[in-house]
């Protein structure tokens, strides 16, 4: 842990030299902007002594351009207007450091996600706002400070959450590699969904049988400590450095356990198994399945009658030649230090009896596919039968639904749940296997077999005689003396209403976000897509990486997916955490609070509103000092002091208020200064960008690292300077990067609308929005609604604005 | 048989589930009326009758034996050795 050194007066004295550089990206900006315009426009800035445009400014040769530039033209600071920094900035900033230029005094103007994209078919508008945010970059560019990492090193043992296929083989995978590995699993046995399948796609293994070896594994493995039957209630500290608080909840039943099953028979509690999806029954002393690892028993005390410390029954515990049975056993937490984190929280399956028309819970012989693995699994309670529950007789007519969950936003889930298509197949052809002359009907929507060996698995399908129909049924019927089912609906691809008679129908649900994905969340601090889903880093380029340092995802609490993608995902996850504990260090960016200690009154407002609990207060010498390990980056802090005497560094108050002259120069009472954060709103924004969602090109984005960093002054400054409209911008309440820094946000933006409105201004004129990074057309629809603000708002009241933040013009 | 939320189907072998059955047997007379077995039998299957022993007091009386799991607790907890229970026989068993 080190201290900041304070700042010194003028850390470079030598005056900018600004090289511009306008990317075209192809077409994708110089289609709508005039890229030879902006960077003529870029030359005539102040300190701008060198403005150019190229094609591709991120391949090789563009880089190269930039490098050399620096040693020849003397270039000490870099501004690229091309895509968003969230993309190409490290590209950049490396490219600079080749040359010997600080990465710090490099700078991006966002000209493709917040300007030609979104407005692709008005060039004028777009070259004169790709303007406008170059001017900003180089405003801001002129004051930017070189800046040194810090180093924090990364503790060599992993926690994996989850003990599912992904979880097992990111903890085998983390393990072989020689790290210490914690594996977390809810459950009393690891194995997760996979364990409960009886056959996968499209090879048609037995599931439990490829699976219960790899369980086995991490039973033994040296470096595995399996932690089942317990939560993680608590994750503090940072990348590299997390401590965990794990419930280890007691199974009553202790190592000794031999598995010999003595117990079971003498217990008097009798209860559905969960495992089986309650198609069997077990005891209050159990074990979920045969091949379950930890193999040690336990007991469900909510059946168990030894409560609150009374033995009212012993009869197990006589049972146990072992003396494995603890009644008294209590829960305990256990701390883990760990310096990565794999989330492989899985997915439950979609419940359909909230579908009244399929008549599931209420037909005795309608059934979730979920229900059917374990009917058809010769492990399961019916030891491989097909029995329908009526009557407990083999089915000749079987009918499969597809999509129940899926794909519509109406009857469950509006996504398509990957796995489904080809289970429904795969089942299909085990009934087709065990009792050839079934008759099988699939009802479907669209049969998506997109992997290897799908197609051949489906054309097999077929080939075995599984009648494919287009056209859910709209409803389903049931034959109150036989309990047959009756299915009505429309196959659509022969326009004609179809009645079908079966003796079974299998539902095949989708899979939804896990309920208790919001606690992973919270402890975490991460980010989950609208389908509830965890949310990666970049889709694209690193999608098993959270946005929170030093977490990793694997297989389905990331999306749905089958068995190979999670393993795949899974060791892609182990891989990236494991580079980061190989390199046994990680550099901390250093956008870490500077103190101006002669302005400190030693007050505490900063150490309040810190989210890591990274300043100390010292009252005697009346200063704040930081931990920058701990320090998240949010510049929360900067923005609470009221004194100035904290900044963040690379995102000063100089800099950004450098960025609000800059916009408002020209044109203030037509143009909206948009505060985003870079987690949510920014990429929001972006993704507003990438998928072509057109809004008025009348707003300016400046990028915080938190909406946190938002100080009132800056929202003051830009109306002090005419601007029409101001928007503060964030993650939504709990999802914050920086664990609670955006309820500043709030508090802020609402003690703004007070001042506004005690001195006669429009509230509506500083907005606040809560938008994800999954919501850009939530941001898009703001910027529309901003417009009609902005064209509403009258020149007297921008005069008064002026006059009332009129203070704010004041540079400290 | 508690069924939990999610479950919507009996378990298909809930009627060969190993239900071991009961026979209770009081000794009314022993009985001081103190209702311990009453009160801490787990699954309630006594009750306070209206009849008076020979002690004076209401013993209990059994209203459910089938709910019986044969845990024995009234035994331990019976200050006056007044209940025990047995297995029932399956001879015995296929006759009711």
């Amino acid at each position: 842990m080190t201290e900041k050194k304070e700042l010194e007066a003028s850390s470079v004295e030598e005056e900018p030299r600004i090289g511009v550089y306008v990317c075209h990206c192809g077409l994708n900006i110089a289609g709508s902007v005039d890229c030879e315009a902006v960077a003529k426009f870029a030359a005539t800035l102040p300190h701008v002594v060198l403005a150019q445009d190229n094609r591709y400014t991120c391949s090789d040769q563009g880089q190269e351009g930039i490098k050399k530039d620096i040693k020849e033209r003397k270039l000490n600071r870099v501004v690229v207007a091309s895509c968003s920094p969230r993309l190409h900035e490290p590209t950049f900033r490396k490219a600079c450091e080749d040359a010997g230029l600080n990465k710090y005094l490099f700078e991006m103007a966002n000209i493709r996600e917040h300007c030609s994209w979104v407005h692709l078919y008005d060039r004028a508008s777009g070259t004169e706002k790709a303007k406008d945010l170059v001017k900003m970059a180089v405003a801001k560019a002129a004051l930017l400070e070189p800046a040194e990492e810090i180093e924090v090193p990364i503790n060599r043992k992993a926690l994996v959450i989850g003990g599912g296929v992904a979880g097992i083989q990111a903890a085998l995978d983390l393990a072989d590699t020689g790290y210490k590995v914690y594996l977390v699993e809810k459950e009393p046995s690891i194995g997760g969904m996979m364990a409960r399948i009886d056959k996968t796609f499209p090879t048609m293994d037995c599931s439990i049988c490829i699976l219960a070896p790899k369980m086995s594994d991490v039973g033994h493995h040296p470096n595995i400590e399996l932690l089942a039957n317990s939560e993680v209630a608590e994750v503090k500290g940072h990348i590299g450095n997390f401590t965990a608080k794990v419930l280890r909840k007691p199974r009553y039943v202790t190592k000794d356990c031999s598995a010999c099953g003595e117990c079971i028979k003498v217990c008097p509690i009798v209860a559905p198994n969960e495992f089986d999806v309650g198609l069997a029954t077990r005891h209050a002393i159990y074990t979920p399945f045969a091949q379950a690892v930890p193999a040690t028993y336990i007991i469900d005390m909510n059946l168990c009658l030894n409560k609150e410390g009374v033995v009212v029954c012993d009869k197990c515990m006589k049972a146990c030649e072992r003396n494995a049975i603890k009644y008294e056993a209590k829960p305990e937490t256990v701390e883990l230090e760990v310096g990565t984190i794999v989330v492989a929280t899985g997915a439950d399956v979609f419940d359909p009896s909230v579908l009244p028309n399929y008549g599931y819970g209420k037909f005795m012989n309608v059934i979730t596919s979920l229900e059917f693995e374990r009917l058809i699994n010769a492990g399961g309670p019916s030891h491989g039968h097909l029995l329908r529950p009526s009557d407990m007789q083999i089915p000749k007519r079987v009918t499969f639904i597809q999509c129940v969950g899926s794909r519509s936003d109406k009857n469950g889930k509006l996504y398509c749940s990957n796995v489904c298509c080809m289970n429904t197949i795969k089942d299909s052809l085990l009934i087709k296997e065990h009792w050839p002359d079934t008759e099988i009907y699939v009802f479907y929507v669209d049969i998506r077999a997109y992997g290897k060996g799908f197609e051949d698995l489906y054309q097999r399908a077929r080939k075995a005689g599984v009648k494919f129909i287009r056209g859910l049924p709209a409803e389903i019927k049931e034959d109150k003396r036989t309990r047959n089912l009756w299915l009505f609906g429309e196959n659509t691809l022969q326009n004609e209403l179809y009645k079908v008679n079966v003796d079974m129908a299998i539902l095949s649900v989708g899979l939804e976000a896990r309920k208790d994905s919001e606690v992973i969340q919270r402890l975490l601090t991460l980010s989950r897509n609208q389908d509830g889903f965890f949310l990666e880093a970049h889709p694209k380029l690193r999608p098993v990486d959270a946005a929170t340092g030093g977490i990793f995802f694997a297989g389905c609490a990331e999306g749905p997916k089958d068995i190979k993608d999670s393993v795949t995902q899974a060791s892609a996850a182990a891989a990236r955490a494991g580079i980061l504990m190989a390199k046994g260090k990680v550099t901390v960016e250093a956008i870490t609070p500077i103190t101006f200690s002669d302005k400190c009154t030693a007050c505490g407002l900063c150490t309040k509103v810190c989210p890591y609990n990274a300043i100390t207060l010292n009252k005697d010498l009346k200063r704040v000092s930081i931990i920058e390990a701990a320090c998240g980056g949010c510049g929360t802090c900067a923005a609470e002091c009221p004194f100035g005497a904290l900044t963040q560094s690379h995102f000063t108050d100089k800099q950004i208020l450098a960025q609000v002259d800059a916009v408002t120069e020209c044109d203030a009472d037509k143009k909206v200064v948009a505060f985003c954060c870079n987690w949510c709103s920014y990429a929001g924004a972006d993704f507003a960008g990438v998928s072509r969602m057109q809004y008025p090109p009348n707003v300016r984005i400046i990028r915080t690292m938190c909406s946190g960093r938002v100080s009132p002054k800056f929202v003051e400054r830009a109306f002090a300077r005419g601007a029409a409209a101001v928007m503060v911008t964030g993650c939504h309440l709990g999802d914050c990067h920086y664990i609670n820094a955006n309820y500043q946000t709030q508090k802020r933006v609402e003690k703004l609308w007070k001042k506004m409105e005690q001195n006669g201004l429009r509230k509506d004129r500083l907005q606040l929005l809560w938008a994800s990074a999954a919501e850009g057309e939530k941001f898009a629809n703001k910027a529309r609604e901003m417009k009609g603000i902005v064209e509403s708002v009258t020149s007297e009241e921008i005069e008064k604005a002026r006059k009332v933040f009129e203070k704010a013009l004041k540079n400290d | 048989m508690i069924m939990p939320e999610r479950i919507k189907h009996e378990p298909l072998d809930s009627k060969d589930a190993k239900r071991p059955k009961a026979e209770i047997h009081l000794i009314k007379d022993q009985c001081k009326g103190c209702g311990y077995c009453i009160e801490f039998c787990p699954k309630k299957v006594f009750e306070e009758s209206t009849e008076i022993n020979a002690r004076g007091v209401h013993p209990p009386k059994v209203v459910d034996e089938d709910k019986c799991i044969l845990c024995d607790f009234c035994t331990t907890v019976c200050p006056d050795f007044a209940v025990f229970v047995v297995e029932r026989k399956d001879s015995e068993d296929k006759k009711t």
